[in-house]
């Protein structure tokens, strides 16, 4: 019976080998992912591998709750903490929670054991940093400038000084022809010219070629005169000074803090918010930066929030709001709103602003030749936060129309279907239907 | 008969200017010879060449430095308050009262700042009936007059230095008077019984005298006298269904008019076929006149006969002549069929603080059945408990220096509405401490020693008891602007607590516990959301009816005044409001003034003028009661009856240049203020509160005079000077409750039609929709259609909805001079038309034959009237589109007609082309022009608060007109968007729907064939105005319905004979 289960077994398990040592091949690559990825959703935002911050370090957290004789706890705590310690089972969890007094962890009662372990798994493969990022240190700082942008300027200036250059060269050899001329004794007094009768003589002998010149240069002097006024008030590369050097891609890079963090009003305003000081010390009353270079800028959030490091947990009251210069500046009269394009157009925030999280320098308005480099992002040609570059968007841009996925466009769906398929025939000629054809290049739509 | 044609008054009477000037087409000029020779020419320093090149070089500087776009500044919050996200409004619930209007209303603020008021229409006893004063009153918030902390003998103090001192004389003092409006705060009466009982217990005299500038103290004492309790009761015009006025305003002011227009309008909705019958016998056209079935044109003495001509007709006993003219007559006997149908669903009031007159009133509503149907005596109205006499007695102690040691003045202002307000004030500093609670140093303030300015009514929290039955707070929508002081914390301090300054809550800790006294049960938080509670009242111990004795009646004289209300002044406290004082009248559509009203036939009699313009102004006449005199304008109003004239009272404010406020004082042409002689400032209109007289103890607001004319003539700014709508029925559209309920809609809103040849060569009445000029918008059926219905039946004319629009909508002011050129910005103007003797009613020629357009353009003597709100017609063909050069007016696919201000360049072609004159142009900067200085909100930087940021700040040379609040649209749709679902029905309305007390405007997707706005437009009474032009408007007006009979128009309003036309089609 034995030997013939097993037989019957064998063909089973030698498949189950091929296809589990594959598996095994691909699966801590992708656990590893996993884990980086939940780790920067769930726990970044409290968490760092190598430091304490508004929560412990994570890194080898695991063996420090089976020293404390509880490793087997660790994910009940991470899942539901303040179960756990309401159960009185565990001293650590007590400990912690007394530890980091004021601050509870949210409840991740959605994560799976497995998920847990990868996120831990995660961070105790990351190496610290303070041992390993030192040679590197220093290697891009803030104010750094950018390379193409001087070799763009240098160019300017060589053109120009060529072109001085080039000015002189003709005067001065039209000087010594001139010279020549009178030693040689060619010149006479009737052709005792000035250069510009010489040159109406010169012009006019070449009539054809030097008209076509001219039109040409009038023409392009035209073209620059109008392209230089369509430049009026366009604010790319806007780039103001802020009172505190924020670090965009230390924050939303490094760390991975989602934009929508900070910027919470995003979801359901028309203005994104600029983060109040409270929530910068969700976790900078933890990360104080002292000894770091940063350790000054996070010292003026102290002072606007009014927090004095010195007596942790101890807010003195008197509190002085943070004056911001604001970049992405849109005229009076025009409305918009972040809630309408990121919550019901779904655009990622990186259409407009740029991939903050490797924004190295203080943020300014990208051009639109950096945002269309942006993987995912619609491609577009009109400067930035110009009327044509919103409705170069509005006209490219489709619309889900009748996927059930939102009940509003459903209607508008129903209805154009059922009462005017013609319109809704040619609205679909492109594959699409776009914002622009639902009324987004409407004057009222941005203007009121 | 030849026709003579002139271009101007001045060509009509040949003036001698104007002969010299005929023959020159243009006015002479200075010839360039004659320039060149003046030798003062070289004197100039600035020559030519130099002149050019500054011109230059400015242009340039101004065009490069506005190509640099300013540092804009952002400053979060450092803690971010829990309910406030930048960008999104945070809607407060709370209360209003000022002493003499009261609602639920919803307050909705940004960012922190409140910015508009509505009705609320979940909670409260108001049902979300708001009026003007009440939407308008945010503005007052932010009035930079207001008093900014305490002050002694009119120098700022401190709150520290003015307790001790009060705290102290308030020791020392033998008599103490408090004097204030009607106190319906539970809290601070129980605050005021506390100091009276802890001074009585020391041996002083404490005494609270009530006093409402506008008292209605004969009612409580009729029902005394009637029912054995002092009380005004709850009256339900929504159960009426006869409902006989004699001189009550009750839509406009008198007392809840505002509750009172949302239970009329309940009653005028002719489709439902039952309709109440509105009588009114008054003086003065009033609100309620001019939406009355039948008005009868009384003079103030003739009100008794009336109400005894009533009581007798329905079998009552009454001593009181019953003498009438006919016409009265007729009218009173059309009300004694319908009280005598209507049975117990009848109300009668009556306007009068006579209280012979309301013993009469209660009489007649005893005979009709009305109590315990349409009046409620247990839930009775805490307001309006006016102690008249005693307030008389007062100043008259005052007068004789034998007033109190210290007199406070809570929510009054007896310096200016008192009879002898003069002298009183004048013997004020007599009184050792004289204390106000005001928040601006006006008349009586500015004339007391200290002066405690209590917080604004959008500061507070307070709690109120408006009826037996209903207990309401108010909350703060923002903390304190200035260094003010609840009135409870400062009764609170004044008996021992400490002061705690700006972020106290004892105002807040004494309401609450208050409250939870009253509800043990109750969740006080839960309560501040609703605003509101139901409470169980007192019980009544009410006597049977028994008739009371009556006595003296108004007296009758050659010339009787009636002193009335505005609906958008009132009894004056709001006068500084800019919005308020350029308001049109509901019914004479003038701004910025009060007048003396008189009717156009007894002023032709008498010599006055009685049309005016832009150039040419009224008459001035003087008007003196009892030794008083006031010369003001001679105002033509069609309605009011023959030897009476109306003053309105809440005017002349400021007349010693007290400082109430800049807009309630008059402004020269070029901006700044207007002086008198002596330098001062000179007040709008007159006060005429020095012509109220006291009978039997009670204010009378009906009084006797003579007039006389006085030299020159006055300008007058009015948004309408043509009075009726001349027979054109594709305006407005008039029937009768009989022709409506018996004939078809082919009779009485017969559709537009035009002659068409068909194919057989025949002329054929079409509809209109078969002539085009345009393409079709593709607006039908696809997304959405806005559209807006307006029942002509309902809309009362009260102005709540222009208001609310100016508010909602940024509308500049533009002050007197302005509106007097025809141009004041109101998006949503509300036309008033009276009819004509040439018309069976308004825009119903009575005889085609014999219709005189010279005679149809004079109102009659008692003229019917139609209120008609008109704003943008949002045409799906409009005609101001297609002639814009730029492209700025465009149409929206979801029907909307967009104003796009940054592209406008100000060519007015579309204002010229829109068959409405809905739209509005920006002659001046009026954020920053100095001529508005004194009188726009937003040129102030407390004023400029007020500014809704969701809506464009308009500058000079572009057009603006009505959105259709598209902003709101917008947040609709992104609310249902985010929420993932379609737009409900009701869940958008603009400004003025949102305010209509009578929800005249409906408003809503045309598309959703669900919809109310599209069941309304399908209405047998819906019309379009203008419709013959074809511009297919996205507005419809339902037409009115009177309840009246109208043989005449009966006649009229017939269904054609339509056989005659299927015969002929027959033939071919």
């Amino acid at each position: 019976m034995k030997i013939s289960n097993i037989q019957k077994v064998k063909p089973e398990l030698i498949r189950l080998i091929i296809v589990f040592s594959i598996l095994l091949f691909l699966f801590p690559a992708s656990l590893f992912a996993q884990g980086e990825g939940l780790f920067k959703a769930k726990c970044a935002t409290c968490h760092q591998p190598h430091k304490n911050g508004t929560g412990p370090k994570l890194f080898e957290a695991r063996k420090r709750w089976e020293a404390a004789g509880e490793g087997e706890l660790i994910l009940s705590w991470v899942k539901n903490n303040a179960q756990l310690r309401a159960s009185g089972t565990s001293a650590r969890a007590k400990a912690i929670f007394e530890e980091y007094k004021g601050s509870v962890m949210t409840a991740f009662t959605d994560l799976k054991d497995a998920e847990v372990i990868s996120i831990l798994d995660w961070v105790d493969a990351q190496p610290d940093p303070a041992s390993v990022a030192a040679p590197g240190a220093g290697g891009t700082t803030d104010g750094a400038v950018d390379p193409a942008a001087e070799e763009e300027s240098g160019d300017m200036w060589m053109w120009i000084i060529i072109s001085v250059l080039f000015v002189i060269i003709i005067l001065s050899v039209g000087g010594v022809r001139r010279q020549l001329k009178i030693s040689v004794g060619e010149s006479s007094a009737e052709d005792d010219q000035t250069y510009l009768s010489e040159f109406k003589t010169w012009a006019w002998k070449y009539r054809l070629p030097v008209g076509l010149g001219a039109l040409v240069i009038i023409l392009s002097l035209i073209v620059t005169v109008f392209q230089g006024l369509g430049r009026i008030n366009v604010v790319e590369n806007y780039q103001p000074s802020q009172p505190i050097a924020f670090p965009h891609d230390k924050h939303a890079g490094v760390n991975g803090i989602d934009c929508k963090y900070c910027h919470n009003s995003v979801t359901k305003s028309k203005s994104a918010g600029i983060p109040t000081v409270n929530v910068c010390m969700n976790c900078h009353k933890q990360i104080s930066g002292d000894g770091k270079p940063y350790a000054a800028e996070v010292k003026k959030i102290y002072d606007a929030a009014g927090w004095d490091p010195t007596v942790p947990g101890r807010y003195t009251g008197k509190t002085k709001p943070i004056v911001w210069n604001k970049v992405h500046v849109l005229p009076d009269h025009v409305y918009f709103n972040h809630s309408q394009h990121v919550v019901v157009g779904g655009i990622d925030c990186k259409q407009c602003h740029g991939d903050m999280t490797k924004m190295t320098e203080t943020v300014k308005v990208q051009p639109v030749a950096e945002l269309n480099k942006i993987e995912g992002n619609i491609k577009l040609s009109k400067p930035t936060l110009t009327m044509g570059w919103c409705i170069e968007c509005h006209g490219a841009k489709g619309v889900s129309l009748g996927d059930g996925k939102n009940g509003y466009y459903d209607e508008i769906h129903k209805r154009l279907r059922d009462n005017d398929k013609s319109l809704y025939k040619k609205y679909l000629k492109d594959g699409k239907v776009s914002v622009s054809e639902l009324g987004g290049w409407e004057c009222a739509k941005c203007h009121y | 008969m030849a026709r003579k044609y002139w271009k101007g008054l001045e060509e009509l009477k040949e003036t001698p200017e104007f002969i010299k000037h005929k023959e020159n087409e243009f006015p002479t000029q200075q010839t360039v010879e004659a320039f060149l020779s003046n030798d003062k020419l070289d004197e100039t320093s600035t020559g030519r060449r130099d002149f050019l090149k500054f011109l230059g070089f400015s242009v340039a500087a101004a065009t490069l430095a506005a190509c640099e776009a300013p540092v804009t500044k952002a400053v979060p919050y450092v803690i971010k308050p829990e309910n406030v996200t930048p960008g999104v409004a945070t809607w407060y619930a709370s209360t209003y009262y000022d002493g003499s209007s009261y609602a639920s209303i919803l307050v909705k603020t940004r960012e922190g700042r409140p910015i508009f008021i509505k009705g609320n229409r979940d909670f409260g006893f108001t049902k979300g009936a708001v009026n003007p004063q009440i939407i308008a009153s945010i503005l007052g918030l932010y009035d930079s007059a207001r008093l900014t902390g305490p002050t002694v003998s009119g120098k700022r103090s401190t709150w520290m230095e003015v307790d001790k001192q009060i705290s102290a004389s308030l020791k020392s003092a033998k008599t103490v008077t408090l004097l204030s409006n009607t106190v319906i705060s539970p809290t601070i009466k129980n605050q005021i019984k506390e100091m009276s009982d802890a001074m009585t217990a020391k041996g002083q005299s404490f005494s609270h005298i009530q006093y409402d500038a506008i008292s209605y103290s004969a009612i409580r004492k009729a029902n005394e006298e009637n029912f054995g309790a002092p009380v005004i009761p709850s009256y339900d015009f929504s159960k009426a269904q006869t409902i006989i006025s004699i001189g009550a305003d009750f839509l406009g002011t008198w007392l809840l008019s505002s509750l009172y227009s949302q239970q009329y309008g309940l009653t005028r909705m002719p489709d439902s076929k039952k309709m109440s019958k509105h009588f009114q016998f008054e003086s003065f056209m009033s609100l309620s006149g001019s939406n009355a079935d039948y008005r009868g044109m009384i003079k103030p003495s003739e009100q008794a006969a009336v109400l005894s001509y009533l009581i007798k007709g329905l079998g009552g006993n009454c001593a009181v002549s019953s003498t009438l003219n006919t016409q009265v007559k007729n009218i009173a006997d059309q009300a004694l069929k319908s009280l005598k149908s209507s049975k117990q669903s009848s109300l009668v009031v009556c306007g009068s603080n006579n209280v012979s007159l309301q013993l009469l009133t209660n009489q007649l509503n005893q005979l009709a059945g009305a109590y315990g149907t349409t009046i409620d005596l247990n839930n009775d109205v805490k307001l309006f408990e006016s102690e008249d006499a005693k307030v008389i007695k007062l100043a008259s102690d005052v007068i004789a220096e034998k007033g109190p040691d210290v007199l406070m003045f809570l929510g009054v202002n007896p310096v200016y509405s008192l009879p002898n307000g003069e002298a009183f004030g004048k013997a004020l500093k007599k009184i050792k401490t004289t204390v106000s609670f005001a928040g601006f140093a006006d008349e009586t303030a500015s004339l007391c020693s200290y002066v405690c300015p209590d917080n604004h009514a959008l500061e507070s929290w307070i709690d109120y008891r408006p009826t037996n039955n209903h207990y309401a707070i108010a909350q703060p929508t923002i903390r304190q602007l200035h260094d003010t002081a609840s009135i409870i914390e400062t009764f609170a301090v004044w008996s021992g607590k400490p002061r705690l300054g700006k972020d106290s809550t004892i105002a807040y800790d004494l309401v609450k516990s208050n409250y939870e006294l009253l509800f043990p049960l109750g969740d006080f938080d839960y309560s501040t959301h609703n605003s509101c509670e139901t409470l169980t009242g007192e019980t009544r111990n009410l006597n049977p009816f028994k008739n009371g004795v009556v006595g003296k009646m108004p007296s009758a004289g050659a010339l009787e005044v009636v002193l009335y209300q505005k609906s958008a002044i009132g009894n004056g406290q709001h006068a500084s409001n800019p919005w308020l004082q350029e308001m049109p009248d509901p019914i004479t559509k003038a701004t910025w003034d009060n007048y003396i009203t008189m009717n156009p036939v007894e002023m032709t009699k008498q010599g006055f003028v009685t049309t005016y313009d832009q150039e040419n102004g009224l008459n001035l006449a003087t008007v003196s009661v009892n030794g008083n005199k006031v010369t003001l304008p001679v105002f033509p109003l069609p309605g009011q009856a023959l030897n009476t004239v109306g003053i309105a009272l809440g005017y002349g404010r400021g007349a010693n240049g007290e400082a109430i406020g800049k807009a309630a004082f008059q402004t020269k042409e070029y901006g700044g203020h207007d002086l008198d002689e002596k330098g001062g400032l000179k007040p709008i209109g007159s006060n005429v509160y020095r012509f109220v007289s006291t009978e039997n103890g009670n204010l009378q607001f009906d009084t006797t005079g003579s007039l006389a004319k006085a030299e020159g003539m006055y300008a007058i700014a009015s948004t309408q000077i043509h009075h009726t709508v001349m027979g054109r029925h594709s305006i407005v559209r008039e029937t009768t409750l009989p022709i409506f309920t018996q004939k078809g809609k082919e009779a009485y809103n017969p559709a537009h039609t035009l002659q068409k040849l068909n194919k057989e060569g025949h002329h054929e009445e079409v509809p209109n929709s078969e002539f085009d000029l345009w393409d079709a918008h593709p607006v039908e059926k696809i997304g959405h259609r806005w559209g807006m219905t307006v029942d002509l039946s309902s809309c009362i004319g009260c102005g709540s909805c222009l208001i609310a629009c100016q508010s909602e909508n940024n509308v500049p002011v533009v002050g007197k001079d302005e509106v007097r050129r025809g141009r004041e910005m109101h998006w949503l103007r509300i036309d008033r038309y009276f009819a004509s003797d040439e018309e069976a009613t308004i825009g119903q020629r009575k005889d085609k034959e014999t219709f005189s357009y010279d005679k149809a353009e004079i109102a009659a003597e008692n003229p019917k009237v139609i209120h008609m709100p008109m704003m943008c017609h949002h045409c799906n063909h409009a005609p101001c589109e297609t002639v814009c050069p730029v492209a700025a007016t465009t149409h929206s696919n979801e029907g909307l007609n967009q104003m796009t201000y940054n592209r406008c360049i100000g060519t007015r072609y579309c204002a010229n082309n829109c068959p409405y004159k809905v739209r509005r142009f920006n002659w001046f900067n009026y954020p920053s022009y100095k001529k508005f200085t004194e009188i726009n909100p937003a040129q102030d930087d407390l004023g400029r608060m007020v500014l809704n940021p969701d809506v464009t700040v308009r500058t000079r040379g572009v057009m603006e007109k009505c959105s259709f609040c598209v902003q709101r649209i917008q947040a609709t749709k992104l609310v249902a968007k985010i929420e993932s679902r379609v737009v409900n029905d009701g869940e958008f309305a603009t400004a003025c729907s949102d305010a209509c007390p009578t929800s005249a405007i409906i408003v809503g997707d045309w598309n959703d064939i669900k919809s109310a706005v599209y069941s309304s437009s399908k209405n047998d009474r819906s019309y379009q105005a203008l419709e013959e032009i074809g511009v297919k408007p996205n507005v419809w007006y339902k037409m009115k319905v009177r309840n009246e009979e109208n043989d005449l128009l009966a006649s009229l309003q017939v269904e054609k004979p339509v056989a005659h036309h299927k015969e002929e089609k027959g033939h071919h």
